[in-house]
């Protein structure tokens, strides 16, 4: 009898939750649709701006690519080798602050370092040279693509070289191997096998990229398929230019996504970053190994800790009280925590509702449970701009889209959050439903008391955890909402935004910092309070 | 003669000290209840933990090998589990026993082939681990061991994860490999069958030291409370 009950329960829970995540979908596919009709084709695809567009998102995304993930291993086996390196905790903390960054806050960083009136500027002039103007375009887009995806990839390939078993290197020091066959023998098969998804989920993110190529490319030099949506909406009002484009990247993605997929297993998700292994390596005593171990970790340090120093110095300004007496500051400062935890908590609670499904049907419908994998991963190829797009055109002609600006908001970052969240949960979900799900059963632990004991005490860490990356991620969002911003209803990153292009660098100082702070706040706070302290 | 003089380490809270003398070309077999220091005192010996101090020697036929490198030791180790690099084929995890770049000459081509004969895993050369079963893989651990001519074999606990017919063909084997290519053999193990069937003399650990030491004959028989309580002889 009580399982019935408890079973129409899951029901209705997983048909709201796939319908959150079907509904916005096929809205936006369906607005798309009836404007096929009205789409001049041929104009576009005789269009030389559109194919440059084209050729310059995949030129700058394949770039970034190959120099995030190839400095990437340098960093990770340098700091898989040095266990007890100095600055080691400093910069795991770098790389860790690094993956909840607002892109907003570091092209702020970026600008403050390489600007024409920027610090390096500076050393260069007071070197006697001339000051270079080279952070807008293609060189600036990348120095804050590595800034992105250095961190993120250094911290998959050091989780696989952890991986790597103590036994194996007692081997190899007994066999006398040197630093060259280690490589060859040892790290690179380890490494080799996440390589291409690693690459895959990188160029996607470089592909996708919206803030960082708005304001620091735009142009008609260095402009992405994603940057040329919002101009299509925001400047030209040609809706049909808009959905082609949106066609055209959807395409794109799902392409990575199938190439990413055929070449390599998925990446596991990182639920810790602090390794205990203290491996005993042949190679640690040469001295050219500490040398350029040295200078990587050294130069891979500096490139996260400048950028986020230079924000913090800048925010230290004499504008700082006129900024925080503005209450348009604190208004989009409680508009963004809204949307961070809304965010968070409705991406959790689709992410719940799919799993739960899945672990229902895992046994008796194989094609269901692969189904609710599915949704994971066509998130992924609708990218957010283009999910934004959708509801602005499919929305807009019943309601006024402005006004209701802050939930579009919401539901589309909860459903850009969803992907990771179900990487994260889904693995310790499933392995509860393996591992306990017969003893659960057999001591009649149910429902309530199976959520209290079993499930949340396993699954509080990584909720925590994913709950946490969401919430960060949705507080610095400067896409969806810059698509559907305001003058009414600000968020902090739209603000910093603004402040940055009407020149109030003072202001944009003090912005950057509050922005920095919230989003370093949401993500400490829901990490230690529900992942708790320790295991 | 393998010489442990006043050899003392620490491993978290736990202090460990040896003293001990072993003649060499015979197989010992280590024993002591789990977190003694069994699996530390081969540790030592191999080189993967330095002794704390100075003060403490180990010396092999008389001569110091606590300062070499594990590579330059006369050990080769066997582990429990993980002793064969999973994507590497039978053949390559034999041929790293002799140069680690994987340049072999002819004649050690042969050598290699050789060893796999021994061990009885000929022509399974260009399988990977996964597709042997779990006595193949320590077989072919063993047959490294050949083709390394390590004098000293140090075998931790290798058999504990089969099953006893394959157990009892193994320990047959070592027995036999050893006496073919006189190697000293340190085995760590937890049964009272293997030291009957391989050991002419047995190690005793208890708190972090040699407890006892004698043949292993008399083990079995000590009224020696550690030890029966060891054994579960005490009821």
């Amino acid at each position: 009898m009580s399982k019935l009950f408890l079973s129409r329960h899951w029901f209705w829970f997983s048909g709201i939750s796939f319908g959150l995540v079907l509904l916005p979908l096929l809205l936006a596919m369906g607005a798309f649709w009836s404007y096929l009709g009205e789409a001049q084709w041929l104009t576009y695809v005789q269009d030389t701006y559109i194919w440059r567009v084209v050729w310059f998102s995949w030129w700058q995304a394949s770039l970034s690519t190959v120099i995030s993930v190839s400095a990437a291993v340098l960093v990770a086996r340098a700091l898989a080798r040095r266990q007890s390196f100095v600055g080691r905790w400093l910069l795991l903390r770098c790389f860790s602050v690094a993956l909840v960054v607002p892109s907003i806050i570091a092209v702020f960083g970026i600008i403050l370092l390489h600007g024409k009136y920027g610090y390096v500027n500076q050393l260069w002039r007071w070197l006697g040279g001339e000051p270079q103007s080279y952070v807008y375009g293609l060189t600036g887009i990348l120095l804050a693509h590595v800034f992105f995806n250095l961190p993120l990839s250094s911290r998959i390939l050091l989780q696989r070289l952890d991986a790597i078993s103590s036994e194996t290197w007692r081997l190899s020091s007994q066999l006398g191997m040197t630093s060259t066959d280690l490589w060859r023998h040892i790290e690179w098969p380890y490494i080799k096998g996440v390589l291409p998804q690693l690459s895959a989920l990188v160029f996607a993110l470089c592909f996708t990229s919206f803030a960082i190529v708005m304001t620091l490319g735009g142009g008609p030099k260095a402009t992405t398929i994603e940057v040329a949506i919002f101009q299509a909406i925001r400047f030209d009002f040609d809706i049909a230019k808009a959905v082609y484009l949106s066609l055209l990247q959807m395409f794109f993605c799902g392409f990575i996504l199938w190439a990413g997929l055929r070449l390599g297993k998925p990446i596991e998700i990182f639920v810790s970053l602090e390794t205990t292994a203290k491996n005993m390596r042949p190679d640690l005593r040469p001295i050219v190994g500490i040398v350029s171990d040295t200078v990587v970790l050294l130069l891979a340090t500096l490139l996260v800790l400048l950028p986020l120093l230079a924000v913090v110095i800048a925010g230290i300004n004499s504008a700082w009280a006129e900024v925080l007496l503005d209450l348009r500051l604190w208004s989009a400062f409680s508009n963004s925590l809204w949307v961070a935890l809304s965010s968070a908590l409705l991406s959790l609670l689709m992410a719940a509702g799919l799993l739960l499904a899945q672990r229902h049907w895992r046994e008796r419908y194989a094609a269901a449970s692969l189904a609710v994998e599915w949704m994971g991963s066509v998130i992924l190829v609708v990218p957010p701009l283009v999910l934004a797009t959708g509801l602005f055109i499919g929305l807009s002609p019943h309601v006024n889209v402005f006004a209701i600006n802050l939930y579009i908001v919401v539901l589309v970052n909860a459903l850009m959050g969803l992907p990771y969240m179900l990487r994260v949960l889904s693995v310790a979900y499933l392995k509860i439903a393996r591992d306990y799900d017969r003893l659960s059963s057999s001591l009649g632990i149910q429902g309530w008391h199976r959520l209290r004991y079993v499930e949340w005490p396993i699954l509080r860490k990584p909720i925590g955890l994913a709950l946490a990356l969401v919430a960060a991620m949705s507080a610095g969002d400067l896409g969806v909402v810059a698509l559907f911003g305001s003058p009414d209803i600000q968020t902090l990153p739209l603000l910093m935004y603004q402040r940055l292009g009407s020149y109030q660098s003072e202001a944009a100082g003090v912005t950057a910092v509050v922005l920095l702070a919230l989003c370093l706040g949401i993500f400490v706070v829901l990490e230690r309070l529900l992942g708790g302290s320790g295991d | 003669m393998i010489n442990f003089k006043q050899v003392s380490c620490r491993l978290g809270d736990q202090k460990f000290s040896f003293n001990l003398q072993l003649p060499l070309g015979q197989v010992v077999a280590i024993m002591g209840a789990s977190g003694s220091g069994k699996s530390t005192l081969l540790n030592l010996l191999a080189g993967f933990i330095q002794p704390q101090t100075d003060a403490g020697q180990i010396l092999l036929d008389g001569q110091r090998v606590d300062h070499l490198e594990p590579s330059q030791r006369p050990v080769t180790s066997l582990f429990q589990d993980h002793n064969l690099f999973a994507h590497m084929s039978v053949f390559n995890n034999l041929a790293l026993g002799i140069r680690a770049s994987l340049k072999l000459t002819a004649n050690e081509k042969a050598q290699v082939e050789a060893a796999l004969d021994q061990v009885g895993l000929k022509g399974l050369g260009s399988r990977l681990p996964k597709q042997l079963s779990g006595g193949q893989r320590q077989r072919v651990a063993l047959g490294r061991a050949l083709v390394r001519r390590k004098p000293l074999l140090l075998l931790d606990e290798p058999f504990s994860a089969l099953d006893p017919a394959l157990r009892q063909e193994m320990a047959v084997l070592v027995k036999s490999l050893s006496q073919q290519h006189q190697l000293t053999v340190l085995l760590v193990t937890h049964e009272p069958k293997d030291v009957l069937l391989l050991a002419e003399t047995v190690v005793f650990i208890a708190d972090g030291g040699v407890h006892w030491q004698g043949h292993s004959k008399d083990f079995l028989q000590q009224k020696d409370p550690y030890i029966q309580a060891y054994l579960g002889q005490n009821c």
